[in-house]
Formats: structure tokens, sequence, C-alpha cells
């Protein structure tokens, strides 16, 4: 026997599907909380989706007691201390976070100042420092793709250094996640694929990564499934309300099987293209995805083998060679981001994202290798092959 | 002789499981001392990491530990560091530690099996982690340090030798040098 062990924790409830938003008042009072105070940003609440959850809250005679809606793209301490102050004067006793990655981090760092006390969210950095449950906490995901719904970690930026600051605990998941398709539907093309994209890479990652385990292995290939199904479907009618359920639960699902197995190197090279040229985080996943598994190849063709059976389903499977699985399973993957550039121009190279430039490739590199993505790659990248898997992706 | 247990495997009583990682704690600071001063890629890798910077391997609850800062570009042992380091590893259990210190299981393997804690700056604990498996591929034969590290790196033979050499050299001047 291996030293194979794992632990796996989503203590998360999932409240998903139709009219799942009418389920908040009952949420809430479930857990003592009538106060709720959301957290959203600017274009989220532009588009109306949180009129959408304050009617559904006034019609069972609860109101958000305030709502704050400038939740920048990048979370900050000075936005989450501000945030605190405004829970702490309205007296309110619960968070509904509504938007994407940025706004629900920034409502965790909330939620540990409002909870914990103390202004400086400096305090609680690091790994286990939050150690007692805290306050009534729900998120609304507007995208299908970060899955921060579904993790432990919230990265907010320190304003006086520069840093981003992790901040890691059981104890900043959500008490529950709601998925109700309305929360999506008015979402861009564009950005439905490379959220989607981002979604599959959380899952492909998970199911081929140092710390994969047969639970989340569970979650990531049934979210790959539902993402290869539903995606193109709802990119063709993007008011496809079951369609975009079922790509928000993948995004839940391949949080869950990430936020327990971790990622690799398609986000430690992701994460740097990103910081050093603003390229969008799913549209950086899309891209370097196959390239990255094509370098992992030489020590986990099992894992990326069957990979095929969850991205190609099992006819193909069964009729594929297990020798040849894994490069049909790679060869799948770019189908799909090709149908993605069809469908909505959806950038396949780096060079077509036209933020990228292939000066920017050796810095990121560098960078890439400090990220802490890569400690759970199947294969340990230097510089040059990190270089060089930038390059075909160019 | 040592004691083996007797159950669903075979294991190495704690007692000797634990004088085996201090051992090898002791024995692995002193060599990245010496790495730090003489071998290129741990000197690269410890240039980039900021000056002062401290980070801690240690066994929860702590009793086993080595503690190391970044001084004038080198890596130096502390013994009697209080504050928080910048970065800690922290081994749960001794039985973790004896784990990868015995070369059953890599560090990536014991973060991913989450019997490893880290905590502080992440790029630079990449950097650390870079430097332990360097400091392995080095000093450790070749059959051993595959078990070791992740990844073992293209080096030729007489690299190796060549790297090697110095190392201990370096690692038997300083403690000449202590004494």
């Amino acid at each position: 026997m291996a030293n194979e062990y794992y632990e796996f924790f989503c203590p998360v409830k999932m409240v998903a599907g139709f009219k799942a938003l009418e389920h908040i008042p009952f949420e809430l009072s479930s857990h003592d909380a009538s106060r709720p105070l959301i957290i959203t940003d600017r274009g989220v609440r532009g588009v109306g989706l949180v009129d959408i959850v304050t009617k559904a809250l006034e019609a069972a005679d609860m109101q958000a007691i305030d709502i704050f809606d400038d939740v920048p793209p990048d979370s900050s301490m000075i936005t989450v201390a501000t945030i605190a102050a405004l829970y702490r004067e309205k007296e309110c006793d619960s968070i509904l976070a509504i938007g994407g990655g940025s706004v629900i981090d920034t409502a965790k760092g909330v939620n540990i100042l409002v909870s914990e006390g103390g202004d400086d969210l400096r305090a609680y950095s690091g790994t286990g420092v939050v150690k007692s449950p805290l306050n009534p906490f729900f998120v609304i995901p507007t995208t299908a793709g970060t899955g921060s719904e579904t993790t432990n970690v919230s990265v907010i930026k320190d304003d006086k250094t520069g840093a981003k600051v992790p901040f890691v605990s059981p104890f900043l998941l959500p008490d529950a996640a709601i998925l109700d398709p309305r929360m999506t539907l008015s979402l861009p093309p564009k950005i439905t694929a490379a959220t989607g994209m981002d979604a599959l890479t959380h899952a492909v990652e998970s199911f081929t990564g140092l710390a994969k385990n047969p639970i989340s292995d569970a979650y990531a290939t049934a979210a790959m499934k539902k993402i290869v199904t539903h995606l193109p479907e709802v990119l063709k009618n993007p008011s496809d309300a079951a369609g975009r359920l079922q790509l928000a639960e993948a995004s839940t699902m391949a949080g869950i099987a990430f936020s327990n197995s971790m990622v690799g190197m398609v986000h430690s090279l992701g994460h740097s293209v990103g910081a050093k040229c603003h390229v969008p985080h799913g549209l950086c996943m899309s891209i370097l995805m196959p390239h990255v598994l094509e370098f992992n190849l030489s020590v986990s063709s099992e894992n990326i083998g069957e990979l095929l059976l969850h991205v190609a389903g099992s006819d193909v499977y069964a009729s594929t060679p297990v020798a040849e699985r894994p490069a049909k399973a790679i060869a799948t993957i770019i189908a799909l981001k090709e149908e993605m550039y069809a469908l909505c121009e959806l950038p396949r190279k780096l060079s077509e994202t036209g933020s990228v430039k292939e000066t920017d490739l050796e810095d990121i590199a560098r960078m890439a290798l400090d990220d802490g993505s890569m400690l759970l790659n199947p294969i340990d990248a230097t510089f040059e092959q990190a270089l060089s898997v930038l390059k075909k992706a160019f | 002789m040592i004691p083996i247990k007797k159950g669903f495997e075979a294991d190495i009583d704690y007692n000797y499981q634990r004088m085996y990682v201090s051992g090898m704690m002791q024995l692995i600071s002193h060599m990245l001392k010496a790495g730090s001063q003489v071998d290129d890629v741990i000197k690269t890798e410890v240039a980039e990491m900021p000056d002062g910077f401290v980070f801690r391997m240690n066994v929860m609850p702590g009793e086993l530990s080595l503690t190391m800062q970044k001084q004038q570009g080198a890596l130096v042992n502390l013994t009697n560091y209080t504050d928080k380091p910048d970065l800690t590893m922290s081994f749960k259990h001794v039985t973790f530690a004896f784990l990868v210190f015995s070369f059953q299981e890599h560090t990536a393997q014991a973060y991913a099996n989450e019997r490893l804690i880290i905590d502080g700056d992440v790029p630079t604990s990449m950097k650390v982690v870079r430097c332990l498996n360097r400091l392995q591929t080095v000093i450790l034969p070749k059959v051993v340090a595959k078990k070791a590290v992740k990844t073992y790196p293209d080096l030729e033979f007489i690299q190796k030798i060549q790297m090697t050499t110095k190392t201990y050299s370096q690692f038997l001047v300083n403690l000449v040098k202590e004494r």
C-alpha cells in the first residue's frame, strides 16, 4: 500500500435551482438572522441582479438593511474595513454576497472583522488564524466559474504594500451557496465561455494533480461532463435557463473539487499572465490548459487518458485504445476551445488576447515558478520548461 | 536494535522516529547553510529572498524545529528565535516528518496529503521548497534523491559529484569554524 491519504471537507449547504433565491429568507431565519447586509459590485447591481434578491426578501417581510455596491475588481483591505464599519453602524447580523470572486473574497474578509472584532484584517492573515464560527454568511454567485463559494480561502490586497494577502480557515466558508439561473442569465457570451473554461480547468487540474482523491474526483468528473455538454448549448442559446443552472452547478462542483485537491501549473501560468498582462483569469485558463496537459503527459498520462471519458463520453472512450486516450482527451479540449472561438470569438492563443507580448513571456515564466499552484503540479517545471509551454500557447 | 511495532503495517517506534527527525533537522539545517554558500542554484534562490527572511520547519506542537535566516546572502541557523517566522512549514505529527526525512514521501506529496501546513509568503515558500529539493538532489545518492524530490532534474554525474563534494566540504569547514 502506498502512502495514500486525503482529507475532504465541504460543509456549504447548496440551495440550487428554480426560484432558489426565494429560499434566502428561510435560510436567514434558520440562522436566527434578519438584518442582512448585501455586498456586491456596481456591474452586478447595474444589471438588476440585486433587485431580484431584494424583492424576494421583501415578499417575505424581510429587507436588506443596506447595500454596499462598490467592491473593486481586486478585493482590498480598505474596502473590507469600510464595509465592516457599515455593517456595525447599521447593526447588521448577516451577509449576502452577490457577485463573482472579488465580491465573495471581500465578503469573507468583512465577515472575519465583524465576527472576530477589530479593524485591521492583517491580524487574521495566514493559515488557521480564524478558529471559531463567524456570522451567518450566504453567497449568491453571478458567474459560473470561480467556485469561490466553496473555498476556505480569501485573497485580499494590502493597500499599503500592494501584496495580496491570503486568509485561510474552514470558518471562511459560507453557510450556504444559492445557485439560481436568473443570476447568470445576463452574462455576456464571452464571459460565459471564459468562466465556463475556468470551471473546467478547476475540474481538470483537480483530477490530474498530486492531491487528487476519490471524492474530489467524483465532483470533478461530474462537473466536466456538465460543462462540455452545456457550455456550447448555452452559448448558442444564452436564454437557456436550465443550461445556465447546469453551468452554475458545474462551477460549484468544480469549486468543491479543487478546494480539496488544489490546482496546478495551468493556474501558476495563468495567475502570472493575469498579473503581468491583465488578461481575464478564465481566458488564461482556456488558452493554457491543453498546453500544460501536454507538458504533464510524461508523468500523468493515465489520469489525462481518463479525462477522455468525462470530456468526450463513453462511446469515444470505449472506442479509443488506451495508449491513444491521453492525446485524444487533449484534442477534445482543443476542439472545445475552437468551438468557443467559433461561437463567441474566445481567444485561443495568448497572442489573440491583444494584451500579451512575446517579450512578456520570460517574466511570466519566472513569476509562475513562485506561484503556489506549482507545488501540486505533477511535474516541477523549470524556467525553460515554463517558457516553452508559454511559447506554444502564444 | 530499533524495535519494530507489529500491526497493520510495520512501523518504527515514535521515540525512534523523533530521534531520527531531530537528527535529520540538524543535518539539513547545516547542509542547507553550506549549500547556500557554495551551490549556485541555492545561492540564486536565496539571493531572491528578502534580507532577514526567517523560515521554520517544525513538527507540531513545536518541540522539533529548524529555523534559518537569510543573513548576508546566505542562510544561517537560528537557535533561539521567538518571533513569528516569515514562513512556517509545520508537520502535523512526527510520523509525517519521518516519512519525508526518511525519503518515503517528498515535500510536495506531504503537502498534497495534508500532512504539512505551509503558512506565510507563498512565492518565498516556493523558493525554500526549491532549495530543499536542490539540496536533496545534491547530497543524496541519485536512487534515494529520486524518491525525495518530485522531479529529479537533469544533472550530469560529473556535475553532481562536483556539487556533492563542494557542499559536504563546506559543511565540514563550517563545523570546524563553529567549534
